[in-house]
């Protein structure tokens, strides 16, 4: 059951986290993407936060556009459309999968890891895509920003460095804002993904013993909440939502509860599945068969 | 800057601020209309205020820039671009609709539920007339008086047969069997706008208007050249009328008579727009007196320039003012055109001020989007209700009545209608009639199963829901919070027509967010003196000033050097008791002691109102 918290100026949320519950709430038709900033005063920051993923031109971040917009569904389709030639990508990126592959094996990187991921995922766009301990920190910025208190985020807006990190993963990105999104937030999942896999692989015989498609399963991460609002009250299911209620949907908690569905950490046939939802599990299997070669080839 | 608002931005001065924080604390206790006259006139400005930073979005232009003309830097363009030097496009004939409310919040709900609960029901058991419920403190001119200037404000065009929408109709349904299709009502949606999408509209459609936004008096001038030519007499500068003084027929459109814009033309349009036609040459005649020199086009243009500012005027502080009887909207729509006549005030704020001096003259301002008529602007703009089924048709000159229908008054029945009663006994026919209320139950039984050429059969009050949720407008209890006011969480708290609140409970089975807006503001209990609900009137106080404010042919350009001296003193001492009377002389004793036009007239001869 949803945990739902109203105190009247200051919030009106509720927290999903039952796995069905949340694809309810997530298809229905009163819940949106967009944030009116209504509730209270925490239902404003959140909503004030995301106003930033836009183009300077006012363009959308495709993450955030709602579900009846037209190019939102242009843009998965074709996004999704891209990302399923996953041998061919998957080859693209062999250098940087080959370099997570000893990352998870146990090699000291010389640079940062979430580095090697950013470009993994930058070059799934662009095949010259080229990160940089820079375009992580800008990345790791607008991280912190979507989850920061008040003073942090105060402080990331008027210092300057929001602006910065955006300028920055937006020039990278060349103005492709899926690919801008893949860089900066979409692949901390992925980095989440990869240290724990060198967690797993460096436990005992962990890296001989277990298939790439169980390490997947046992590593794999999904958002740990999404938000939405609801623009009408409603009874979804069993949960009375009021109007203006900030939805905080709990991913990665209920996929810890689907653990054997990998397609639940991406939505995958709900209407806001995520494009990558072939790729990064094959990413993912891929860095672990690299590193258990790596090891075998060590040996 | 953002291409979302054209770069335009709101700049509150601190005067507002305040003004805005103490009457938040003063509305906690006491509602808009129960203060004192002044302090409700303040909080007018300050609602308008609030609205104008918070309640203007700019949905891009979807049209081409147009090309430069000669004159439009000092006339009225005939398709209303150039009214802004700086952005020609803006407001021109085929720019979009604009929002009231952020994009997101209007997109129209999913194919399950765009059609939910029925359209037809709630034409049926919400809307439809049981006994005609007349509007006792206005006259049938003011009913017509509004369709007269939504002509000249919007129009989304005629709907043509694609993908219509498909509405099952229930057993026992009195739709006739040969306009059903697969035992559903059609209704046809609005027409498309096919010009490129910005990307940053999201999920929010979008629609073109296809008459200048502008307040110019498009409906008489038409929205682009082609048609200007076509209505003009191409001497003096006057439009084309015939020997007995009337407009000629538009060959194009049986039964309407040759202005700028003649779609839904009925009676009540037709005595305005002759009416305003005549005005116009008058014009002609007094500026030709004083400009011998100038052509036929410059007569034209500036006796156009006079004709809309003067229509512009009578809405203002006649139309306003007599549809919604409360004081201090008295109060502030005078102030809105001629400013508070306080010479402290004016000393203190100075000549930019609103306030102390009026919309009229003030620097132009967009505040923060470019100027457009919005969807929630049409949306509100639902008043259908005014109009009556049958109207009793007096002669000025005798005693008795004829008892006519209004489905025979209109259409291909309108010039032949006009012909057998005539300009002076119409007009004071329309006079000394009643509208119809603007409540629940009110709804003109002819519009609800009405013939109109092109078209199949409609059931306009059906129409009306679906046109709505088809734009995407926001249903009414939204609609309420996104225009500053409280959510209502019962149907009670809507409406205490006896039995509405039931009768909505059932139809949208208990769920009070999704009362459409038409029915919310229907049903919604009025303040004292309104004619329409007071969310209805939240969008008014807006779009009311920014219809001036943002003309820079009422603002930075209303002077003699554009109007002349003739033309502002015109302005300044007309109204339409004034004009009606110059034309239509026999009047006089109708109008006798009428103080506002648009109220009850003196019936000369035979029975006295029914409520007197």
């Amino acid at each position: 059951m949803a945990l739902i918290i109203t105190i009247p100026g200051l919030v009106r949320l509720a927290l999903v986290r039952n796995p069905d519950e949340l694809l309810r709430v997530n298809d229905a038709a009163v819940v949106t993407r967009s944030l009116s900033g209504r509730g209270g005063l925490f239902n404003r920051s959140v909503a004030a936060k995301l106003t930033v993923f836009r183009a300077p031109d006012g363009d959308i971040w495709p993450a955030f556009r709602d579900r009846h917009d037209p190019l939102r569904a242009a843009h998965q389709a074709s996004l999704e459309s891209a990302l399923s030639k996953i041998d061919a990508l998957l080859q693209q990126i062999a250098p940087e999968i080959t370099e997570l592959g000893n990352y998870v094996g146990g090699r000291r990187a010389h640079r940062s890891m979430g580095v090697v991921v950013q470009q993994a995922v930058g070059r799934l766009f662009f095949p010259d895509y080229l990160a940089s301990e820079e375009s992580y920190a800008a990345a790791r910025t607008l991280q912190a920003w979507s989850s920061a208190w008040p003073l942090r985020a105060a402080w990331l807006r008027r210092s300057g460095a929001l602006k910065a990190a955006l300028d920055r993963i937006q020039t990278a990105s060349r103005g492709n804002m899926a690919c801008a999104h893949a860089t900066a937030l979409a692949m901390n999942n992925i980095v989440k993904s990869i240290e724990l896999m060198r967690e797993l692989a460096l436990h005992g015989d962990n890296l001989a013993k277990i298939e790439p498609k169980d390490a997947l399963l046992r590593t794999l991460r999904a958002p740990a909440r999404v938000v939405r609002e609801t623009r009408d009250g409603d009874f979804i299911g069993l949960i009375r939502l009021r109007s203006r209620t900030l939805v905080l949907l709990a991913v990665e908690n209920a996929r810890q509860q689907r653990a054997s569905d990998p397609g639940f950490a991406f939505f995958a046939g709900a209407w806001n599945q995520c494009p990558a939802h072939g790729l990064v599990p094959a990413l993912l299997s891929n860095v672990w068969q690299a590193a258990r070669t790596r090891a075998t080839a060590g040996a | 800057m953002s291409r979302e608002n054209d770069g335009f931005v709101f700049h509150r001065g601190l005067l507002q601020a305040v003004l805005d924080v103490a009457f938040r604390v003063i509305n906690f206790f006491v509602r808009w209309d129960h203060l004192p006259t002044l302090l409700g006139s303040a909080n007018l400005s300050v609602f308008r205020e609030r609205l104008r930073e918070h309640n203007l979005r700019h949905t891009g232009y979807g049209t081409t820039p147009p090309g430069w003309s000669t004159g439009n830097d000092r006339w009225r363009s005939a398709d209303g671009s150039f009214n802004s030097l700086d952005h020609p496009r803006m407001g021109m004939a085929g720019a979009r609709f604009g929002r009231n409310f952020p994009l997101p919040e209007c997109v129209p709900d999913s194919v399950d539920d765009l059609l939910e609960p029925s359209p037809r029901v709630i034409s049926m058991e919400l809307l439809a007339r049981d006994t005609f419920i007349p509007a006792t403190s206005l006259n049938l001119l003011a009913a017509a008086w509004i369709q007269f200037e939504t002509h000249n404000w919007f129009s989304h065009g005629v709907p043509e047969p694609e993908n219509e929408f498909k509405i099952p109709l229930k057993t026992g349904d009195t739709w006739p069997e040969d306009e059903r299709v697969d035992g559903c009502m059609k209704i046809r949606r609005t027409v498309p706008d096919r010009t490129p999408r910005e990307p940053w509209l999201g999920a929010t459609p979008t629609f073109r208007n296809l008459n200048s936004h502008w307040w110019d008096a498009g409906q008489i001038y038409g929205s682009d050249r082609d048609r200007q030519m076509q209505i003009r007499s191409k001497a003096d500068g006057k439009i084309e009328v015939g020997s007995d003084g009337m407009l000629p027929a538009d060959p194009a459109h049986p039964g309407a008579d040759l202005t700028g814009f003649n779609d839904n033309w009925w009676v009540g349009l037709s005595l305005l727009h002759n009416l305003f036609a005549r005005e116009h040459n008058v014009i002609c005649d007094g500026l030709k007196t004083r400009y011998p020199t100038w052509n036929d086009e410059e007569l034209f243009q500036r006796a156009r320039l006079i004709n809309a500012a003067l229509i512009a005027k009578i809405h203002t502080i006649e139309w306003t003012p007599g549809i919604l009887g409360h004081p201090a909207l008295d109060f502030s729509m005078r102030a809105n055109w001629s400013g508070i006549p306080c010479r402290v005030l004016r000393a203190v704020l100075g000549e930019n001020s609103e306030a102390a001096y009026g919309i009229i003259r003030s620097p132009t301002d967009q505040h923060s989007a470019p100027y457009a008529m919005t969807e929630e602007f049409t949306a509100v703009y639902r008043l259908h209700p005014l109009i009556p089924d049958d109207m009793d048709v007096r002669r000025i000159d005798a005693a008795g009545v004829e008892h006519c229908k209004l489905v025979d008054m209109q259409g291909r029945a309108t010039r032949k209608f006009m012909e057998t009663h005539g300009f002076v006994d119409l007009l004071y026919s329309f006079g000394t009639a009643h509208p119809g209320a603007i409540r629940l139950h009110n709804y003109p039984n002819f519009l609800r199963q009405f013939e109109k050429d092109g078209q199949p059969l409609l059931d306009m009050a059906a129409i009306d829901i679906v046109r709505d949720r088809e734009r995407g407008v926001p249903r009414y209890n939204r609609f309420r919070e996104l225009v500053g006011k409280q959510r209502v969480k019962t149907f009670e708290e809507i409406t205490s027509i006896p039995g509405a609140a039931k009768k909505m409970r059932a139809i949208y089975k208990g769920d009070v967010d999704r009362v459409d807006l038409m029915v919310g503001l229907l049903a919604e209990d009025l303040p004292d003196g309104f004619g329409f609900s007071d969310s209805a009137f939240r969008i008014f106080i807006l779009m009311a000033s920014r219809r001036l404010k943002s003309d820079r042919f009422f603002t930075d350009d209303y002077r003699a050097e554009i109007y002349t001296d003739f033309g502002l003193d015109w302005i300044q001492n007309n109204g339409m008791k004034s004009v009606l009377l110059r034309h239509v002389p026999q009047l006089g004793p109708a109008l006798e002691g009428v103080n506002n036009a648009f109220a009850p007239w003196n019936v000369l001869r035979g029975s006295a109102w029914p409520s007197s």
